[in-house]
């Protein structure tokens, strides 16, 4: 028996130093590679600004673009660069997307994924200068399981044909939520998309709407603001006409008027609750509503106005 | 020579910025914090400084007073905030310019080239 619990203690031993070796080989290898990867994307971004820089139409040589996750090094390193910059010369960067062979690189990658990790290729492409193909091979992705690879299916279609954006927006069937439509937002402030709220904000599609709503929020467009209290007017119960009024508070418009005060009452306490931390945190006084908002709500905002919490509630 | 510091906690942007003034007559530092402003400004006297970074108002702080009477650096801020209230209280900070993210690596390297011609004696 003595024999049995040792020999079992000896291979669990053994076991728990393999177990402990490979997770110690395993984080030296990740650490090395995070390293390599580092080096390669500083290398990389030099290579291509210096090659946006220069005037030459050469195409620049990326070392160990072969070996194994460079390729997907430089389209991150693209990618982010891309989306940190604004007017960067586009013939020098389809060079480059072209020559290094990235872009059946990520069709490829997104073709043999799934889920996140599609949608995470997917997003590469749409910050990357994609064209006509491009578009016509993720066009199947607009039907997946996954709504974040069907978003950004549309976001890579978008990128590669900006003239179709309002056809693109309206025919995509889930209602845009916050992140995607500042994900477009921060697709139109990098000048791919163009801005014109006023069609938007009249469209009766509701993602064009939400869309036209986030832009003069965005862009701080004060002219659209008889706009926005129409859609808070009608929009009774929808999200439009809380977002119309939260587009209100963050042009610091006067939010004693008659439309925000009934569409207000209209809102559950939570989300009124929510709207007056809003109003608090752009500087609202205490006095912002002719008439009392409600019997528990303006005691609430007054505390919030007259704190020091002021800064901390959104 | 000119003398550029480079303030960011990101180092992909930090480097961008770097290499998209590559080409100055200028040395080109870069500091990760704003603590460290203090360090390697104690020795150098910088005539651009930029600030990429999440938080500006810690760096400007750094820039505030005049150093026993010597010149104060010109501070462009690059940062993702756009609100009014944050771009005029950067400016009232000590930010001489202020330009939001996304932004244009040609348009930036103009401005600093020509902040850096004008300080030529």
């Amino acid at each position: 028996m003595t024999r049995i619990v040792m020999l079992y203690c000896a291979f669990a031993a053994c076991v728990v130093v393999l177990l402990s070796g490979a997770v110690v080989v395993r984080r030296l290898v990740d650490g090395r590679r995070h390293r390599r990867d580092a080096l390669l994307s500083r290398q990389y971004l030099h290579i291509v600004i210096l090659s946006l820089m220069s005037e030459t139409d050469t195409v620049p040589h990326f070392p160990r673009l072969e070996s194994a996750g460079a390729r997907m090094v430089l389209a991150e390193t693209l990618a982010r660069l891309v989306s940190s910059t604004y007017g960067l010369d586009l013939g020098p960067l389809r060079r480059i997307f072209r020559d290094a062979g990235l872009q059946p690189f990520l069709l490829r990658c997104a073709r043999r994924t799934r889920g996140c990790r599609r949608a995470r290729y997917l997003s590469l492409l749409s910050r990357l200068p994609a064209d006509a193909a491009v578009a016509a091979a993720v066009e199947r992705y607009g039907s997946d399981r996954h709504r974040a690879v069907r978003f950004y299916a549309l976001m890579v279609r978008l990128a590669a044909d900006p003239s179709m954006a309002l056809q693109l927006i309206g025919a995509y069937p889930d209602p845009l939520s916050a992140f995607e439509l500042s994900e477009i937002v921060s697709m139109l402030r990098r000048g791919v998309l163009p801005v014109a709220y006023e069609p938007l904000i009249e469209s009766p599609n509701r993602n064009l709407r939400s869309l036209g709503i986030a832009i003069v929020r965005q862009f701080g467009i004060e002219e659209a603001e008889e706009n926005l209290l129409r859609i808070a007017s009608e929009d009774t119960t929808g999200e439009l006409g809380r977002e119309a009024l939260y587009a209100l508070c963050a042009l610091r418009r006067p939010m004693a008027r008659r439309e925000v005060v009934r569409r207000m009452g209209l809102m559950s306490r939570a989300e009124r609750r929510a709207l007056l931390r809003c109003m608090a945190l752009e500087g609202y006084s205490e006095t912002a509503f002719g008439s009392p908002v409600g019997d528990e709500e303006t005691p609430y905002f007054e505390s919030f106005v007259l704190s020091y919490k002021r800064c901390l509630v959104c | 020579m000119h003398r550029i510091l480079i303030v960011s906690d990101d180092p992909f942007l930090r480097d961008m910025v770097r290499f998209a003034l590559g080409g100055l007559d200028a040395e080109v530092r870069s500091v990760s914090e704003a603590c460290e402003i203090r360090r390697v400004s104690r020795s150098v006297l910088f005539d651009v400084v930029i600030v990429l970074t999440v938080s500006p108002f810690a760096c400007c702080d750094c820039f505030d007073r005049r150093r026993n009477g010597l010149r104060r650096p010109v501070v462009y801020v690059v940062a993702w905030q756009h609100s009014e209230q944050t771009v005029l209280s950067l400016l009232e900070n000590g930010a001489d310019q202020y330009m939001t993210f996304p932004v244009n690596l040609q348009r930036l390297r103009g401005k600093v080239a020509d902040e850096l011609n004008r300080l030529v004696p």
